[in-house]
């Protein structure tokens, strides 16, 4: 038995999976992103994005661990603690995730996959671009060349309602309306916490601004201050830097970690899937003073993409070494005979597919 | 998913709700599909399909991207914490959340009960109360009546039920009414038909 939200990966499913992981790896690298592995076991802090949601155990000596809930929190204590702060880095990483508590269910486990990038050191549109760029890329590298990519920008949520020189809780409730789209509850807030004029009606807005580029248009009609226009600059640079054919949906009500993304936060999604392949966004000022990156969803983008088929039976059963060798050489998938039985291998080689069987003598008829 | 390849997959809980949903449906200039028969699981007609369940799945169908919207009271959103996007407030089945106890009890409450379990122990948090929460599945009012709980969430329409039960509404804990829900990528890939429904849900309310 294993534990609910954990799962085996048999052939052909392993192997899928090995597969894309390997895809998106050469991607990365291709664009300079060198590979960093990170310990799954981690110190415990209160302080982590997914603290309360993450597995703890207590080691030897009474310190409380934490198995790792979530990727780039990790990477920034890793730069933080190796002192990688001379320059722009640009990692990969690939690996399991823990959370207690997930919900079970299509493409949701408590135990799952993660491959991504974090580019850090540095900021600019340039960097934004790359990024998106290449989450584009990885989609296109999944098979997925239908799905699209969704950009907010949740720095522009963050000024509106600073704006509002609203206290803190209250800013939180605002927030998770604008982040449900809630417009009846956001309305009703707005009027009792007090908020009037022209500033409720551009918090109000933010629910129904996504859409393509006429959202933005419309964004840059509310009445905005100086933080928040600066974020559709910001905004604006970077869309303009995408290259041909990459054309991102856009939502300004997207509020989720309104406190952590300092710029722009995007997913993906594909049709007929209803769950995000990929989360990322920039967090400059999170732990380190500049970083942006991206993480897919393996278990996600292999539920979207569908099952592979029956899984593939090697090309050929030896008789012997030497045969084997010699079929391998010739480029051949070949597996080794384990007994002289040779009854007991035709079977075998009936029940599994496998076409010829090959010995010294040559071919054995099946 | 499949349901016939239809465009729009569209979730709603079984009974008065339904009804109601396939008249604001109807205004908005939706005609859903109708019903074959008594034991068809949904109902399509190649554009539209609509699935019939239990108030208490609609969320979970929607969150998981096998309904692209669906109809569900803001009582059940609340106690069922999923990640949807609630963009209009369709006015009818209009009901509230309410504590209930025997007249005149102010003893401490230990134990309540509640078909909303989740959404009671964040209500009790919220107080930094501490109390077992039981969940029932129906006749909750009776565990109060029979001493299983000290006190009980639930639904509370008219009021009418309780006075007769002999049971008091202490406190409104939360307001409900029925729910247009969107699954967040169905909002996104399907916006040419779900942005002007919403417009048109919005604008018909009350």
């Amino acid at each position: 038995m294993i534990p609910e939200g954990t799962r085996y990966y048999l052939p052909p499913e392993a192997a899928a999976r090995l597969e894309l992981e390997g895809r998106w790896r050469e991607l990365f690298g291709s664009w300079g992103y060198e590979p960093v592995q990170l310990p799954a076991l981690e110190v415990y802090d209160p302080a982590h994005p997914l603290a309360e949601r993450a597995f703890k155990m207590v080691d030897k000596s009474g310190r409380v661990l934490a198995l790792r809930a979530e990727f780039t929190t990790a990477v920034i204590r890793m730069v933080n603690g190796e002192k990688l702060n001379d320059r722009l880095y640009r990692f990969q990483y690939a690996g399991n995730l823990w959370l207690r508590d997930s919900e079970v269910g299509l493409g949701r486990l408590r135990e799952f996959a993660q491959v991504g990038v974090e580019a850090v050191g540095a900021s600019s549109p340039r960097l934004d671009a790359e990024l998106l760029e290449l989450a584009w890329e990885a989609l296109k590298t999944a098979d997925l060349p239908d799905a699209r990519l969704e950009v907010g920008l949740p720095a522009l949520v963050a000024d509106l309602l600073a704006a509002t020189e609203l206290e803190e809780e209250k800013r939180r409730l605002l927030q998770a309306a604008i982040e449900r789209k809630n417009t009846p509850e956001l309305a009703e807030l707005l009027a009792g916490f007090g908020v009037e004029g022209e500033l409720a009606r551009a918090v109000l807005a933010l629910p129904d601004l996504y859409g393509g580029p006429e959202a933005l248009a419309a964004a840059r009609r509310l009445a905005l201050g100086p933080a928040a226009k600066s974020d559709l600059d910001w905004l604006e640079a970077v869309l303009e830097l995408l290259p041909a054919g990459l054309e991102v949906l856009l939502d300004f009500g997207l509020a989720r970690a309104y406190d952590y993304y300092s710029g722009i936060h995007f997913r993906a999604y594909t049709p007929d899937f209803g769950l995000p392949l990929l989360g990322g966004g920039r967090y400059d000022g999170a732990g380190a003073e500049y970083a942006a990156g991206f993480a897919l969803g393996l278990e996600r983008v292999l539920e979207a993409r569908g099952l592979p088929g029956s899984p593939a039976a090697p090309e050929a059963l030896a008789l012997d070494p030497e045969t084997a060798r010699q079929l391998r050489a010739e480029g051949l998938q070949v597996e080794l005979a384990w007994t002289d039985d040779i009854e007991e291998l035709k079977a075998y080689a009936r029940r599994r597919g496998i076409g010829r069987i090959v010995g010294q003598a040559g071919e054995v008829a099946l | 998913m499949s349901f016939g390849g239809a465009e729009l997959v569209i979730a709603l809980p079984k009974g008065r709700m339904m009804a109601d949903s396939y008249q604001a449906f109807a205004r908005a200039g939706l005609r859903l599909p109708e019903a074959r028969g008594e034991r068809d699981l949904w109902h399509g007609d190649g554009q539209l399909a609509v699935l019939e369940l239990r108030g208490a799945d609609v969320p979970t169908y929607v969150d998981l991207g096998i309904a692209d919207v669906g109809v569900v009271g803001r009582d059940i959103l609340l106690e069922a914490g999923r990640d949807l996007y609630e963009p209009v407030d369709l006015g009818f089945g209009v009901c509230r959340l309410s504590l209930i106890r025997l007249p005149d009890d102010e003893t401490p409450i230990r134990r309540i009960a509640s078909k909303y379990p989740r959404f009671t122990q964040a209500w009790l948090r919220s107080r930094g109360m501490v109390a077992d929460v039981v969940k029932l599945h129906g006749n909750v009012e009776l565990a109060a009546l029979v001493g299983l709980a000290d006190a009980v969430v639930d639904v509370v329409q008219t009021g009418s039920t309780l006075k007769a039960a002999g049971l008091v509404e202490v406190e409104v804990l939360a307001q409900s009414s029925a729910r247009l829900v969107v699954n967040k990528s169905a909002l996104k890939l399907k916006r040419d038909v779900i942005r002007p429904l919403i417009d048109k849900l919005r604008q018909q309310k009350p």
